[in-house]
This record gives structure tokens, C-alpha cells and sequence, in this order.
């Protein structure tokens, strides 16, 4: 029988096969040296040579750097260096198990929960998150799940003591999951097509309803006349002073359609996410200048008669008409796969550095941190993520050397930990 | 004749309302006075469609006692009849419903699951019924048959006089009856007592769990049929192993079934194909009630050599009236509203014989509309006669009494003006000798300008008659509108103020039909005087030519596929010869990859791989330079391609169903896995249970239909399971079924595969028998669920045994080391790292996740680094899919193990190709490139296992099933047949949306292995389910 490997591991790293706990990354105290990789700047094309990172930041690219002389120098030739992936519409932290209703925490009672944020409930310590880092994440937006107004998503950094150190952004904005559209005939759905469709017109009333009451109360708040507070028309109020984003989680196209009149009516900007349709809608998108958050890479085809590669041809169609938008992995164990779905979206026609983009600077925008987080520049964070070989490719993705704000960042995990416990058997 | 028509006819109509009949004493004592009113009719004058095919002009039908007497060419009636003057009118044989539940009561619904109520196993045992209560094979529905009038009313208004009846609840469903539908005591009813055996897949109002599936159901029939020849068999004998033989009423009732055949109602054209399979297994022959998709599969239809009954419940057009509405609709919906009406049709012109039934349709008034709508898509109206009338009578088992027009027959007719299947109207239907009226039989029709004389002075009245009668009298450039009008079918009555004829008042007038050319009657004046009045028709009266009716010639926009969706073949793709030049081959043999070579395929099989190959004579060359060859991908884990439940999730052992009863050739993933490369799929039942059902493999042979698809060389398997899903954690139901723990697993496991050593040792000994013991002795009862352990037991079947902790699988091991059998694959075996060394010692293969893990505690150690520790250890381990998702991208899920712990590249590929063949031991025929295997491989644009890489084309068999080049060229070809039916919707406007609402087929879920519900009763016990509707981004799916 011929199972054995021929090659096995051979860039485990030769930790001890201890169980231990996964410590933060300490502040950066010495400067850091990346020397001879491939940098991956996103926005200023790709760079072959070195990088410095000091006091958490980035403060020189190029060749031929002048170091300070307690620099610590890391060999990374024919390495590739890409800024940290961000990976949005997660619910990371925020379950541990699905399965398991205790360590479940994104879904309040009631369908208007403006009031809720979601790093609030974020646990820093989950054995999930160890297990995203490895594959070159370095943030990600936890987002309250819920089916109309679902309350506020934060930034987190993936790895810290507590909720409070990993966050980086908190209610970068306010989410909204679309009524539903269009007519089940499944056997399991017991409401005829009046039904159906009345309902769906009761939650898109009761959706203008809910911002009426929010604006009034802003305006309100505004004029000095509102009295008591409401929290959760408070949570709401950035949406009209332009300081709080608006996520319409959107997938099928007369959803998407009337998100886009929504916005109009209300006169409030807003990101599309899931945006399952959205390439049939591109060019509207790319006029209209509305963001999407693609977050269906592999999807199935949605309806029986659609191509095969539907779901796959997707972010190369939003680029070709110009619609500004990032990619997603909506999970939380499986987010990790994020890199490997920008790249299946290569294999279907899109442009490798618009993939990269798309989980990199894209997101960077849409939470509002483009200016230190999403690309290598000078300046900005030093969040950065070392890769053996390309890192869209599970073929040459391995990720070497993580740092978040200059902090190197242990890439081990309970998965290799268990790993490691279990070859001493 | 013609003076006396207009008595008969309302002497008739009196008789129609006469309840006491002279037939109805037979038994019954006489109070009050004897009924001995003559029956003697003679229907005089008319056309008269004796049978299918056979039409008499002029000629008379003569009817007595209920009875027809005479069919007389030469038009005379018998001297002292009653005569009807029929001439203008057409007498048909009374239609015949085969398929009805007529005059027998109905059944409860099932009780709405309840969360909070214990799941019922059981059922209540009375006067030797089967132990399953779906199971009514024993009722006999002539007892339980009244006449309901309602019911008998609009029946007869569709011209039907008779039917087959038996209620339509559960699987075995009872012993129909034949009954007229005249209005009389049930015993003068009956035409045949004992009519066929009604039967579905549908368990109906039973409450019992068992069985919650299409498989189970099936398996439940197969159990049910070889009990009944068991028990027939085992009459007046000795049991094997001893006791008394019990009573089962069912089970007695079916003993004789292959001589009398079943009804069996279909859901739709695969139904028929599993029903006629399981059936034929005992020599049951079946009359299928169909589903209106029988067209889809045409040849498979006729291959049952089976006849069928027919509804006409033609569905309403899916409602594209909105902008993008259609996004909710499917072409094969679309298609199906184009093409139902056809289906008649398409039957006939196959040579399949077939009766219609009013079963099924939302409204009976639509009934004769839709007979015509089937002959305007190309039914001969003859056809169609016969399908209402001399076959469903054979269907019926009354050929003999009813369904065509001859002395000895009943007299069951209907009578209408005009020809039935074009434009004509059902005047009257007759049944038992009894006239049922419909509509007057000569009505007057009052339109028409009259001459008349009023008051000395000549005046004129012209009538116009609709929906009501209107009209003006008038008198020279005078006229005035007639007022209060009302009337009947032979007499109309007004009121005209005739002051503006300078006569004094208004005028009261009433008139009669007096002939065909006058009306009669009289006017009162202003003073009170009454005159007679006579009012001559000018000119003749209209009178309509009766239209022949004529097969249509329908001219269809859609498409017919294999399968009928929109992603379907419109020719099966052929079988080629060919070389491939210069590609680089990932052989998944010890050959290992070969850059720059050459393959030649010859029938279907890899006839030679190297380099620099000479092109035979007469064969293609696809250029395989810059590409990629590997063999096809073999998952050993899928749930694509089943029908209606992936689970019989109800019992703790279910291995007698048989996921090879319920492959679906029609499911689109079938295609969209070839798109990523999939050409050999295991279905397997799900993980409900801690034995499960058979598994069955099957070849993406896109376009064939079930029994096509199946890859019958591989080696039988079972589905067992561990852990969570077996002990129900997730179910969120009241938990009373055992096994609830990981021990109780085990137990009953250990309980099962004991038993079925005892049961073989039973058959054994009864084999071991002298011939004389034997012949006194009953053979063991067979039993299926025990049949699949033993042949586990005797190596013949292997296990695939889903599975993730470590402790579970150590025990399952044991318990199979105990009592002497293997597990041959571990599949899922997320913590088969943990106990490699174990599994490698006990023989055991490993299919498990790349990367999945934390959707559940059982999962919650699992790790990426699974499949390379696994091999480590010496475990041949292969990936699986487990997802309609995932299946269609198995190389990216190879890559992560050479992302996460290094795994050799072609390892790796042989990780989805020759590692999941050899656990479904088919390794020799398929799984790696080389000579003389299987010609099934993937041409790949880029590195197989990079991100980059896409799918070219997937060849099975050297024939090729998917081509990227050809897929992209489709899709135009189905966006023009969409907007072709849309607008062939749109332009017919409202009448479109008339017809079955509920008209097609469900759509059904995305099956996990834990997707476990009632299909029946459509209570979910777990939802896992997603749809195109409601997908959601549950990229971790329990399973």
C-alpha cells in the first residue's frame, strides 16, 4: 500500500508540541526588518525588496533602507508580503458553535434591534480565531444577524486580550437585512403568493416606518426638544448626520432594486451586501456609485436555469462595470477560506490584483480605515501578513509571519495544537 | 314527430325527478303502493357513437329497465315507447372515471406535528390489520359506498355515469369498487364489487413516524408485498421455529395481487418508473394514474408497458405578469405549462393505452374544456373518446356492462348538441336508464323578428336573446323597447306601453314556442280584454352547424430535454474516439504525472497513455497542450440526485430502504458537479440513524434517466452512523426513540447484527430441511432489514460509517470485531487522527472534510491536518463532499492538505480520484489513467489543484458531458426559449392563468445528511433545508 506522503510538512514550524495558550502579540519595542520578499504594496503596485516596520507602523519600502541598529532583520526572500486581509460580514466571536445555542450570540428578539453592537459580545478568546489568522486575516466586521433592522457591526483586529483591545472601529454602521421578494413555491413554505407578497410589503412598511420614527427623533435630538432618550432610535441617528454607514443585506435583484430607492427616498448612501444579483444590476451599481459586499464567491446558482458559474463570474462582471466592491466569506469557522474565493473569482476572469484589492483595500474603504489599514504604504499600519507563495492559491498560501499594528502574531491555533499532541500518540 | 317532441321532453324531465324505482325491490319489502311505471324509451332520430370509431346517422337507441335493448340502424322505435326525438343530437356511451373515491367516506387529515407530543412508532392494533397505518389493503370500499348526491351531480354534469372508487388515503390504499352514479339504493349500484387495489408512495392520514420518505415508503411496499406471499405461503403450515400463524387481514388481502394487479398514483413520470420496479419485483401488474409529466420521459413510459389514467389537471401559467417575476420561475415550469395539454397526445402517439379521470383537477367544470384543449394539441378525438369511455371501462373492469353503446348494456349515455370534442354542450346524461337534464333538450331560441297582430294593425317584434331576452316592438319608423321582460325556455312575457302607437296603455303580452317558424299566445289590454296573438318568424331561424372535431396541430416554443429542465440535452451526447496530444496527465497511478503526453480513448475505454502517440486512423485530436488531464472526480460521500428525503430517519435501523429506489436523473447539481469535475458520485442515505439505509453510485450520465445513471458495477454499500445526529441532539423534538446516548448506539447495533445471525442461521436451517419438512413447514419470514446485515455480515456489503469522535469509533470497531464483520470506510472521521493506528489495524478507509469543523461539539476537534495524519498512520484516506456545493469544487478541497500540512500534490488528487474508488472497491474500473480503465477524465486549464484552475471538460465513457465552450454557447439558446414562453404567457393573457394552481412539480431541498423530515406530512424535524429562495450563507450546514 503506498499512502505514505512524500513530502509532509515540510514548513511546520518546529514549535514545541506543547498545548499551550495563544498570547497576544506584544507591542512592537525594536524595529523590524523584512528583508528580500515580494511586497504586495495593493496600491502602489508590487515591490521587490524590503520593508521596515517601527513603533507599529510602516516607515520605509523599498531597497536599501537605512536601519536603525536594533533592528531585528527576518530573511523573507522569495516570499510574498500583502497587507492583512480584512474580512467582512463575519459573525466571528460571536458564535463558537453553531449547533450549540449557548455560544451563539448574534440574533436579539424582535426584527428592530438598532440598539445592539456587536463587539460588545465578541469573544476575544474564541479557539475560532486563531484558526482565520492563519490564513492572513488580519480584521474582520462582526455583523448582528437578524432579518430587518439588525443593529450596529464593529472592526475588530484578530488578535487581543479582550473586545476592547481588538477593536478598531466601533458601529462603523447600522445593517439591514431587505424584506424578501419574490414568491416560494416550495412545498415547505405554507403561505400562498397573496400571502407572501403581503407580508413582504408589511416588513418593507414597517422598515419606512422604523427610519420615519428615527429621523423624527434625530431631528428631534437636533432641535433640543427630545426629552428622554430612546436607545434605539440613538442608535440609529448617525445614519442621518452621514456618520454611521448603511448595510443592506440584499441578494436577490428586486431587492437590490428597491434598496437603491430606499436610499434615494431617504437620501441615506449605502452599501449592498450579499448582492447575490448584483451582477445584473452593474451597471446601475457603477452609476449610481453604490458599494457592494460580494459575500457568495462559491455560491450555488440560485435558480435552477442560471449558469453553473454564476456565483464565480460575479466580482469579474462588477469589475468590468466599474462597481466599487470587496469581497466576503459570511461565516465564521470558514471566513478563512476568504483568500481562496478571490482567487476561484481569478479562475473565472477576474484581474488577480483587483481579487487582491477586493479583501484588502475594498474592505479598508467600506470600514472607513483606508488610511491605515487595506495597503502598504508608508505611514499607515503595520498589518501585514508574510506568505510563502501567492496567497489567493491554496497551493502556495502559507502564512509565515503575521503582524498587526507591528505586533507579530503567534500562527498557531487548537487545530495545530491538536495536530501536534496527537503525532506524539 | 314534430308535433309531440315538446311532450316527451317534459315528460322525461318529470321521470328525472321520480326516486322510487321499479328496480329497487329486489329485497327491499314494498310499503305503499308498486312502482310500475313503463321504462321503454326510444331515443329517435340521433347520431349515435356506439363505440370509439363507430358512428350510426339516424338510428335509434332503444333503452329498457335500465337496460339498452336495441340500437336500431333502421331508426324505428319499438311500438308503446316513449320517444325522444334526438335528431340533431349525438348520443356518446357514459364516461367512466377509474380513478375516484366516489360515495366512500373521507379520511381524517393528519394532526399537524407537534413539538411538545411524543413521536409516534407504533400503531393501534384492530381485526388483524397490518402493523403500519398506511397499510388499508384489507378495506373492501363496497362496504363502506352510499350514494352522495352532490358528489353524483357534478360527476354526471361532466357526462360521466360511472366509476372506479376507493379512498384515496395511504399506501395500500383498499379494494375499489365500481359503481354507477344514479340515484339509488347502494346494492343497485354496484357494478363491480371487487375492483383493483388503490396504491402511492403517500402514507396520507397515518400518524405513525414510519415511513417519513420516498425510499421508506418504498421499502415499506417490498416488505409489505413479500409478507403477503410469505403469509399465503405459510397457510396451513408449520411456522419454522414455531408459534401460530397470525392473523393479517392486509396481508390476506393482497395475497392475490399479482393476478389482480394495483392503481398506483404517481406524482410524476420517475414515480411510475420506481412503482413499476418495486411491483414487477412480485409480478404485480400496475395501472398508473399519472401526473401530466409522463411526456418528459416518453420511452420510459412505454418501456412499463403499463396502461394509464390520466388527469387533465393542466396547470395555470406561472404568473410573469410583474417585472421579474419570471426570476421565480423555472423553464421546466414554463415548458410544462406549454407542453401538458399535450401530453394526451404524445401518449397516444406512442401506443400507450390510457383512460382520463377527474382526479386531481382543482374545478370538474374545467373538465370537458381540457379534453378539448388535449385534442387541440393533437389527441384524436377518438382517443379521447376511448379514454373516457372502452378503456376506462377495461380499467374499470366493467367492459362488459358500461363504456360503449350495445343491447345488453347498461344504459349509461350522455346526449349533446354537437360534437363533444369541438364545440358541443352536454344536453343530458342518462344513467341506469334515468335522464339527468343538463339543459333543455329543443330550446327555443326566441331571437328573430316576428310579424304580429295587435289590435287589427300590423306591428313587428324583434327579440334578442341572451344571457336574458330583450326586444322592441314596432310599428313602422314607431318604436317603443319592450319592458319587464321574463320568461323560461318556451315562453316569454312583456309589458309595452303602446301609447306611442296611439293606443290606450301598456299592454300585458306572453307567447310561447308554437313551432319552429311561430310563437303563440295571447295580450291583455288596457281595459282587461285578452286577445290570442300569433307571431310569424321571418326568414328562418339561426341554426348551428355542428363542427366535426379534429386532432390540433400544436406549435410548441420549448424545448424537450433529457432532463426537461432548462440546462437539459436535446440529444443524448455519443460515445467518440479520439487522441489527446501533449497535455500534462495526473494519472493517479504509479506512472505518477506525465508532462507532454498522449492518450488515446477507443470505446469508451483508455486504450493507451504515453508519449508521442500516433493518432489512429479515423480519430479526433483535441489539443492538450497548456492543459491538464486527470481522471474523473469520485466522491464517496454525496446526497445529489435523490428524491423526497435523504433520510428514513424514523427507526433506529432502516436497512431495508434503498437510496437506489430514489435516484432523481432530473436534479440540476448532476450537471453542475460534472462542471467542477465530479464523474462518480456515492449517494448515501443520511446520518439519522445508527443504520441506515443501501447506498448507491452513480455515473453523471447527464441526460440518462435513473436506472442510466446508476454505476451497477460497484460493490453493494450501507450507510451507518455515530454520535450526534444518531441520538437525535439536534432535532429539537421529544426524544423517545432509542438510542439517545453513544452507549445506546452501540447496544443497538450490537442487538441488530446479532439478530440477523440468528435469522441466518434460521434460513440455513430451513434449507437444511428434508424436502418432506420442508413442504409442511413455512420458510422464515423474509425479512430486508435483516438481508442487508447479513450480507454485511458476509463481506458482501460494505459500511460506510459516518462518524467524528475518537471514542465512538473505537466502539464501533469492537462491537464489528465481535461478531465478525468490518467497517470498510469511516466517512466524515473528523477525529480519525486521533485513532488512526486503530482504524488501520481493524482494515478501515477514512473519507473525511478538508477543513470543516465547529458546527457542532462533535465537531469541535476536528483539524485540516486530518487527511495527511490519517495517511500517516497508514489509513487509506480519501475527501468527500457531503454538499451539493462542494461537490462541484473537490480540488480546491485536495489543495488545502497540501496547504495545511503538505501533502504531496498527486497524493493529493488521488485523494478525490483512486483513494475514493477503492473505497467503493470500482478501482479497477475507474479512480486513475491507465490502460484499459474507465475513459473518465477532466481537462483542466491551469494546475488541478490551483485556484486558478477551470473545469474544460468532464468525458465518462469517452463521451463528453460537459464542455465549457458548449455551456457558454447554451446560454442564449435557454434565455430565447425563456422569453419565448414568457411572452407566449403574456400574449394569452388572463386564459393562461386558468387550470391547476398547485401544477408543478415542488421544489426540493438541499439535502444534508441531516436534512430528516416527514415528506409526507412535510413536518420538519430538523430544517436544514436551503432552496434557491432561501439560500443563505450556511457554509456550514450541520452534518
Amino acid at each position: 500500500m503506498k499512502y505514505a506522503l512524500s513530502l509532509l510538512a515540510a514548513s511546520v514550524m518546529a514549535a514545541p508540541a506543547l498545548a499551550t495558550n495563544i498570547v497576544p502579540g506584544s507591542e512592537q519595542s525594536t524595529p523590524i526588518l523584512l528583508q528580500g520578499g515580494t511586497i504586495f504594496t495593493v496600491t502602489e503596485g508590487r515591490v521587490e525588496g524590503d520593508l521596515l516596520l517601527e513603533d507599529g507602523k510602516i516607515s520605509a519600502i523599498g531597497s536599501n533602507i537605512n536601519t536603525p541598529a536594533d533592528t531585528r532583520v527576518i530573511d523573507i526572500s522569495g516570499h510574498h508580503v500583502y497587507p492583512g486581509l480584512i474580512a467582512l460580514d463575519t459573525t466571528l466571536g460571536i458564535i463558537e458553535i453553531s449547533a450549540l445555542r449557548a455560544t451563539v450570540d448574534t440574533n436579539e428578539v424582535g426584527s428592530v434591534t438598532p440598539e445592539v453592537s456587536a463587539h460588545t459580545a465578541y469573544n476575544a478568546d474564541s479557539e475560532i480565531i486563531p484558526t482565520i489568522r492563519y490564513n492572513g486575516i488580519t480584521h474582520a466586521q462582526v455583523v448582528p444577524q437578524g432579518n430587518l433592522v439588525r443593529g450596529n457591526s464593529s472592526l475588530m483586529n484578530l488578535d487581543a486580550w479582550s473586545h476592547r483591545d481588538a477593536l478598531v472601529q466601533a458601529d462603523v454602521g447600522m445593517h439591514v437585512s431587505w424584506p424578501a421578494v419574490g414568491i416560494n413555491q416550495s412545498w415547505w413554505e405554507s403561505r400562498s403568493p397573496e400571502e407572501q407578497r403581503r407580508a413582504q410589503q408589511q416588513l418593507r412598511d414597517q422598515l419606512n416606518d422604523v427610519f420615519a420614527t428615527a429621523r423624527a427623533y434625530s431631528d428631534a435630538q437636533q432641535a433640543g426638544v427630545q426629552q428622554r432618550e430612546d436607545i434605539r432610535w440613538e442608535g440609529m441617528r448617525g445614519l442621518f448626520d452621514g456618520s454611521k454607514r448603511l448595510f443592506i443585506h440584499a441578494d436577490d435583484r428586486r431587492q437590490i432594486s428597491q434598496a437603491l430607492d430606499f436610499s434615494a427616498e431617504q437620501g441615506i448612501d449605502i452599501v449592498i451586501v450579499g448582492g447575490r444579483d448584483a451582477w445584473m444590476l452593474a451597471d446601475t451599481l457603477a452609476e449610481q456609485n453604490v458599494a457592494v459586499i460580494f459575500g457568495d464567491g462559491y455560491g450555488l446558482p440560485a435558480r435552477e436555469d442560471d449558469a453553473y458559474d454564476t456565483a464565480f463570474s460575479t466580482p469579474a462582471k462588477l469589475a468590468e462595470a466599474g462597481v466599487d466592491f470587496a469581497l466576503a466569506y459570511p461565516g465564521y469557522w470558514d471566513t478563512r477560506n476568504l483568500a481562496f474565493a478571490a482567487g476561484h473569482a481569478v479562475a473565472f476572469g477576474l484581474d488577480h490584483d483587483a481579487a487582491l484589492y477586493s479583501i484588502t483595500m475594498a474592505p479598508a474603504k467600506l470600514m472607513g480605515v483606508e488610511d491605515t489599514l487595506g495597503s502598504i504604504e508608508v505611514g499607515k499600519s503595520a498589518s501585514l501578513v508574510v506568505s510563502r507563495g501567492d496567497i489567493l492559491d491554496p497551493l502556495t498560501h502559507s502564512v509565515e509571519y503575521m503582524f498587526i499594528d507591528g505586533r507579530m502574531v503567534q500562527m498557531t491555533n487548537k487545530q495545530r495544537q491538536l495536530w501536534e499532541k496527537y503525532r506524539q500518540r | 314527430m314534430k308535433g309531440n317532441w315538446r311532450l316527451a321532453s317534459f315528460v322525461l324531465a318529470a321521470l328525472g325527478t321520480v326516486t322510487v324505482t321499479a328496480s329497487a325491490n329486489q329485497t327491499t319489502p314494498v310499503r305503499g303502493l308498486h312502482d310500475n311505471s313503463p321504462t321503454l324509451v326510444a331515443l329517435q332520430n340521433a347520431t349515435i357513437v356506439t363505440q370509439p370509431g363507430e358512428q350510426l346517422e339516424n338510428a335509434t337507441l332503444v333503452i329498457e329497465n335500465g337496460k339498452i335493448t336495441a340500437v336500431n340502424r333502421n331508426n324505428r322505435a319499438p311500438d308503446g315507447a316513449r320517444i325522444v326525438d334526438a335528431a340533431g343530437y349525438t348520443i356518446y356511451p357514459g364516461f367512466i372515471d377509474p380513478y375516484s373515491n366516489y360515495g366512500v367516506p373521507e379520511a381524517g387529515s393528519a394532526e399537524r406535528y407537534r413539538r411538545d407530543r411524543p413521536a409516534q412508532y407504533d400503531n393501534q392494533r384492530e381485526g388483524g390489520n397490518a402493523s403500519n397505518d398506511a397499510i388499508h389493503a384489507q378495506v373492501r370500499w363496497v362496504d363502506h359506498l352510499s350514494y352522495q348526491s352532490d358528489q353524483a351531480k357534478s360527476l354526471i354534469e361532466q357526462g360521466f355515469t360511472a366509476v372506479q372508487s376507493a379512498r384515496m388515503d395511504g399506501i395500500f390504499r383498499g379494494q375499489a369498487t365500481t359503481v354507477s352514479l344514479a340515484e339509488d339504493i347502494p346494492n343497485n349500484l354496484v357494478y363491480r364489487a371487487q375492483g383493483y387495489q388503490f396504491s402511492s408512495f403517500d402514507k396520507g392520514s397515518s400518524t405513525q413516524q414510519y415511513p417519513a420518505s420516498l425510499m421508506g415508503s418504498i421499502a415499506l411496499i417490498r416488505q409489505t408485498l413479500s409478507d403477503a406471499r410469505w403469509y399465503n405461503d405459510a397457510q396451513g403450515r408449520t411456522l419454522s421455529g414455531g408459534g401460530v400463524l397470525e392473523h393479517n387481514a392486509a396481508l390476506s388481502a393482497l395475497s392475490n395481487l399479482s393476478e389482480r394487479g394495483v392503481v398506483f398514483e404517481a406524482d410524476d413520470e420517475q414515480d411510475v418508473l420506481r412503482a413499476k420496479a418495486v411491483f414487477a419485483e412480485f409480478d404485480v401488474p400496475v395501472t398508473f394514474v399519472g401526473s401530466g409529466y409522463e411526456y418528459a420521459r416518453l420511452e420510459d413510459m412505454r418501456s412499463t408497458e403499463s396502461q394509464f389514467i390520466l388527469p387533465l389537471n393542466f396547470p395555470a401559467a406561472p404568473d410573469v405578469s410583474a417585472q421579474y417575476a419570471e426570476l421565480d420561475v423555472s423553464v421546466a415550469d414554463l415548458r410544462h405549462w406549454e407542453r401538458a395539454p399535450g401530453n394526451p397526445a404524445m401518449l397516444a402517439d406512442a401506443g400507450i393505452d390510457f383512460a382520463f379521470t377527474l382526479h386531481g383537477l382543482d374545478d370538474r367544470k374545467d373538465f370537458l374544456s381540457n379534453v378539448r384543449k388535449a385534442v387541440a394539441h393533437g389527441l384524436e378525438p377518438q382517443t379521447a373518446l376511448a379514454a373516457l369511455t372502452t378503456n376506462a371501462a377495461r380499467i374499470a373492469g366493467i367492459e362488459d356492462k358500461s363504456g360503449r353503446l350495445s343491447a345488453g348494456y347498461h344504459a349509461d349515455f350522455v346526449v349533446s348538441r354537437g360534437d363533444l370534442f369541438s364545440d358541443g354542450e352536454i344536453v343530458s346524461v342518462w344513467t341506469q336508464g334515468k335522464e339527468h337534464r343538463i339543459q333543455p333538450m329543443h330550446p327555443t331560441r326566441f331571437t328573430g323578428t316576428y310579424d304580429l297582430n295587435i289590435d287589427g294593425q300590423t306591428f313587428e317584434l324583434a327579440l334578442e336573446q341572451g344571457r336574458s331576452i330583450s326586444g322592441k316592438l314596432s310599428r313602422g319608423d314607431e318604436s317603443v323597447d319592450i319592458a319587464r321582460v321574463s320568461g323560461d325556455t318556451h315562453e316569454v312575457r312583456f309589458v309595452v306601453n303602446m301609447d306611442t302607437f296611439d293606443l290606450d296603455g301598456v299592454y300585458r303580452f306572453s307567447l310561447q314556442t308554437h313551432s319552429r317558424d311561430a310563437l303563440s299566445g295571447s295580450y291583455t289590454d288596457a281595459r282587461g280584454n285578452e286577445q290570442s296573438l300569433r307571431a310569424e318568424r321571418q326568414g328562418e331561424p339561426e341554426s348551428r352547424t355542428a363542427e366535426r372535431a379534429e386532432a390540433g396541430n400544436p406549435e410548441y416554443v420549448s424545448q424537450l430535454t433529457f432532463p426537461n429542465i432548462g440546462l437539459g440535452l436535446t440529444e443524448a451526447p455519443q460515445q467518440q474516439n479520439f487522441i489527446i496530444k501533449n497535455a500534462t496527465i495526473w494519472t493517479s497511478s504509479d506512472a505518477g504525472v506525465l508532462e507532454n503526453a498522449d492518450m488515446i480513448v477507443r470505446d469508451g475505454r483508455i486504450r493507451s497513455i504515453g508519449e508521442g502517440l500516433s493518432t489512429p486512423r479515423g480519430y479526433s485530436e483535441i489539443d492538450g497542450s497548456e492543459m491538464h488531464i486527470t481522471a474523473g472526480i469520485v466522491d464517496e460521500h454525496s446526497h445529489i440526485a435523490i428524491s423526497r428525503g435523504v433520510n428514513e430517519g424514523t427507526e433506529a435501523i432502516t436497512s431495508e430502504v434503498r437510496i437506489g429506489d430514489v435516484v432523481n436523473p432530473d436534479d440540476v447539481h448532476i450537471y453542475r458537479s460534472l462542471a467542477g469535475g465530479a464523474t462518480v458520485a456515492h449517494l448515501l442515505h443520511g446520518s439519522a440513524n445508527p443504520i441506515g439505509g443501501l447506498g448507491q453510485t452513480i455515473k453523471l450520465r447527464w441526460g440518462q434517466n435513473a436506472e442510466g445513471l446508476k454505476f451497477k458495477e460497484t460493490p453493494p454499500t450501507i450507510k451507518m452512523a455515530l454520535g450526534e445526529n444518531v441520538k437525535q441532539s439536534n432535532w429539537g423534538i421529544t426524544n423517545n426513540r432509542y438510542p439517545q446516548t453513544r452507549m445506546g448506539v452501540d447496544a443497538i447495533i450490537h442487538d441488530f447484527f446479532r439478530t440477523a445471525q440468528e435469522y441466518e442461521q434460521a434460513r440455513a436451517d430451513y434449507d437444511n430441511l428434508s424436502r418432506r419438512e420442508r413442504n409442511r413447514t413455512a420458510p422464515p419470514r423474509r425479512d430486508y432489514r435483516l438481508d442487508a446485515l447479513v450480507e454485511i455480515l458476509n463481506g458482501e456489503r460494505h459500511i460506510h460509517a459516518h462518524s467524528y469522535v475518537a471514542s465512538e469509533v473505537l466502539a464501533l470497531m469492537s462491537t464489528a470485531e465481535e461478531l465478525g464483520f468490518n467497517i470498510h470506510t469511516f466517512t466524515h472521521i473528523l477525529e480519525g487522527y486521533k485513532v488512526g493506528k486503530e482504524m488501520a489495524e481493524h482494515g478501515a478507509r477514512a473519507s473525511t472534510f478538508a477543513d470543516w469543523w465547529a458546527f457542532k461539539i462533535e465537531a469541535f476537534d476536528a483539524v485540516p491536518y486530518n487527511a495527511c495524519a490519517m495517511m500517516e498512520q497508514g489509513v487509506l484516506t480519501s475527501l468527500n463532499s457531503d454538499s451539493n456545493d462542494l461537490q462541484r469544487r473537490m480540488n480546491i478541497e485536495a489543495a488545502k492538505s497540501v496547504r495545511y500540512c503538505g501533502m504531496d500534490e498527486h497524493e493529493a488528487i488521488k485523494m478525490i480520484t483512486l483513494y475514493p474508488a477503492m473505497q467503493l472497491e470500482i478501482d479497477d474500473m475507474v479512480g486513475s489513467l491507465e490502460e484499459g480503465k474507465h475513459a473518465d477524465f477532466v481537462i483542466w486549464n491551469n494546475h488541478p489543484l490551483s485556484a486558478y484552475a477551470q473545469v474544460q471538460q468532464t468525458w465518462i465513457e469517452g463521451v463528453k458531458y460537459f464542455d465549457r465552450e458548449a455551456d457558454l454557447e447554451n446560454r442564449e439558446r435557454i434565455q430565447i426559449e425563456r422569453h419565448a414562453l414568457i411572452q407566449k404567457i403574456l400574449a394569452e393573457g388572463d386564459s393562461a392563468r386558468r387550470g391547476a394552481q398547485n401544477g408543478y412539480k415542488p421544489e426540493q431541498p438541499s439535502w444534508h445528511c441531516d436534512s430528516d423530515h416527514d415528506v409526507w406530512n412535510h413536518h420538519l424535524l430538523n430544517t436544514q433545508l436551503d432552496s434557491g429562495h432561501q439560500h443563505q450563507h450556511s457554509h456550514g450546514g450541520q452534518h
